[in-house]
């Protein structure tokens, strides 16, 4: 709750490459196409935060009243709800469009994700945001939707160790193994125990993945390493939780330093 | 892939690979850091085999060193990798020759013009020396 909460941006994975570093090395990287993204709406923590234009809600009343232009209220919180990849008009609802009409849109969105912040937002709905949001960051977490993998045993699914293929062992090699203790108090099989089941298909977050490039004309960030989710997926990047300073492991830089420290210590003694 | 992808991975080709195929003889030449400084390695060797696309495009060359076979695999577009100069040509009918790994001495040779048989490769540098 302390204040880290910056705007982050939705993109789609475009795929895995490499490129080179100028020193040589190679770097494993995954192109996303982050952005532009469009302000759909804008959450304020009281009702006269609203921007000038934004703060009426019209509401319907029914048949008689007809329909009523009242002051928004407040939401209670500071947010930002981002959409991207457009969505053709005939495919969503006319209510949802309706959301869609307030930041100035005739159609819709694919991906719509909002950000919580800890500060007034200044972008107003129908603001674009490109990946300049994320200027200065250096690491960044992402999150996606992994690549569904059916019914999975424990091995792939919780990396258990497979069986011997031989010496005497039979129709047990990629089994899961014992379940539980019998003829003891505590018998019974444990509650949580990892069995066989479905994997993947689930939400998951890699933190703290370098930005190695932004490519600002085309609005796309290339990563290092792999994020998750099949190619076309659709992702949230936020500047990174985790701890941004701690600087990139520089072998010859560290191993260094460390000579010095000894040849230090020896000059001492 | 994704047609974007490619073009991105075009943009980050070298301006030009040396032009050599499988079985030919050649002279990598390869930077390699010394401290501060910065010195050309030449390895040189057959062309074995070829993998990947794009500024993924990487060669696997075959020597022996003192009997021993060693190969090294070069990512072709890799700013190290400095120049490739062809020595010799090599007809040969596989695209990949690992077959060569369980042969020695005479028996790794290959026939520059696979017996009388010619057969044409229609690579730039064949068709430049045709016009010479």
């Amino acid at each position: 709750m302390t204040g880290t909460r910056t705007l982050g941006l939705l993109g789609k994975k475009l795929g895995m490459t490499q490129i080179f570093h100028t020193d040589g090395n190679c770097i494993p990287v995954t192109v996303i196409q982050a952005g532009p993204c469009k302000v759909l709406a804008v959450k304020m923590a009281t009702a006269a935060e609203h921007p000038e234009g934004h703060n009426k809600a019209t509401v319907n009343l029914g048949k008689k009243r007809g329909k009523v232009a009242r002051p928004k209220a407040a939401d209670g919180y500071y947010a930002i709800q981002l959409g991207f990849d457009a969505r053709p008009a005939r495919t969503i609802s006319q209510a949802e469009l309706g959301n869609y009409k307030k930041a100035g849109l005739d159609h819709g969105m694919r991906f719509v994700r909002e950000f919580r912040l800890d500060t007034k937002p200044t972008q107003k709905p129908g603001d674009d945001v490109t990946v300049a949001a994320l200027d200065g960051v250096k690491f960044v977490d992402v999150t996606g939707v992994t690549k569904g993998r059916g019914w999975a045993g424990t091995i792939k699914r919780y990396g258990f160790s497979r069986q011997p293929t031989s010496h005497g062992n039979s129709l047990n090699h990629r089994t899961g193994g014992g379940l539980g203790r019998q003829h003891s108090i505590s018998s019974g099989v444990p509650k949580g125990k990892r069995m066989a089941g479905h994997y993947g298909v689930e939400q998951v977050t890699m933190q703290r993945l370098e930005v190695v490039k932004v490519d600002g004309d085309r609005n796309l960030i290339y990563v290092r390493g792999a994020v998750p989710g099949h190619v076309n997926g659709y992702l949230t990047l936020k500047k990174t939780v985790k701890n941004e300073r701690k600087v990139e492991f520089k072998p010859g830089l560290i191993v260094r330093a460390a000579a010095q420290k000894a040849a230090a210590k020896g000059g001492k003694k | 892939m994704n047609r974007l992808l490619q073009q991105l991975e075009s943009e980050h080709l070298k301006p030009s690979v040396p032009d050599f195929g499988i079985g030919d003889t050649v002279d990598v030449h390869y930077l390699i850091k010394e401290g501060d400084k910065e010195r050309v390695q030449l390895f040189s060797g057959i062309v074995i085999s070829f993998q990947g696309a794009g500024p993924r495009r990487s060669a696997t060359v075959r020597r022996l060193v003192a009997g021993e076979g060693v190969e090294r695999t070069f990512p072709l577009h890799s700013p190290r990798v400095a120049d490739i100069q062809v020595k010799e040509r090599g007809l040969v009918r596989r695209a990949k020759l690992f077959y060569l790994r369980g042969r020695e001495g005479k028996a790794t040779r290959l026939d520059p013009n696979m017996g009388a048989k010619q057969f044409p490769r229609s690579t730039k540098a064949s068709k430049a020396g045709k016009a010479k």
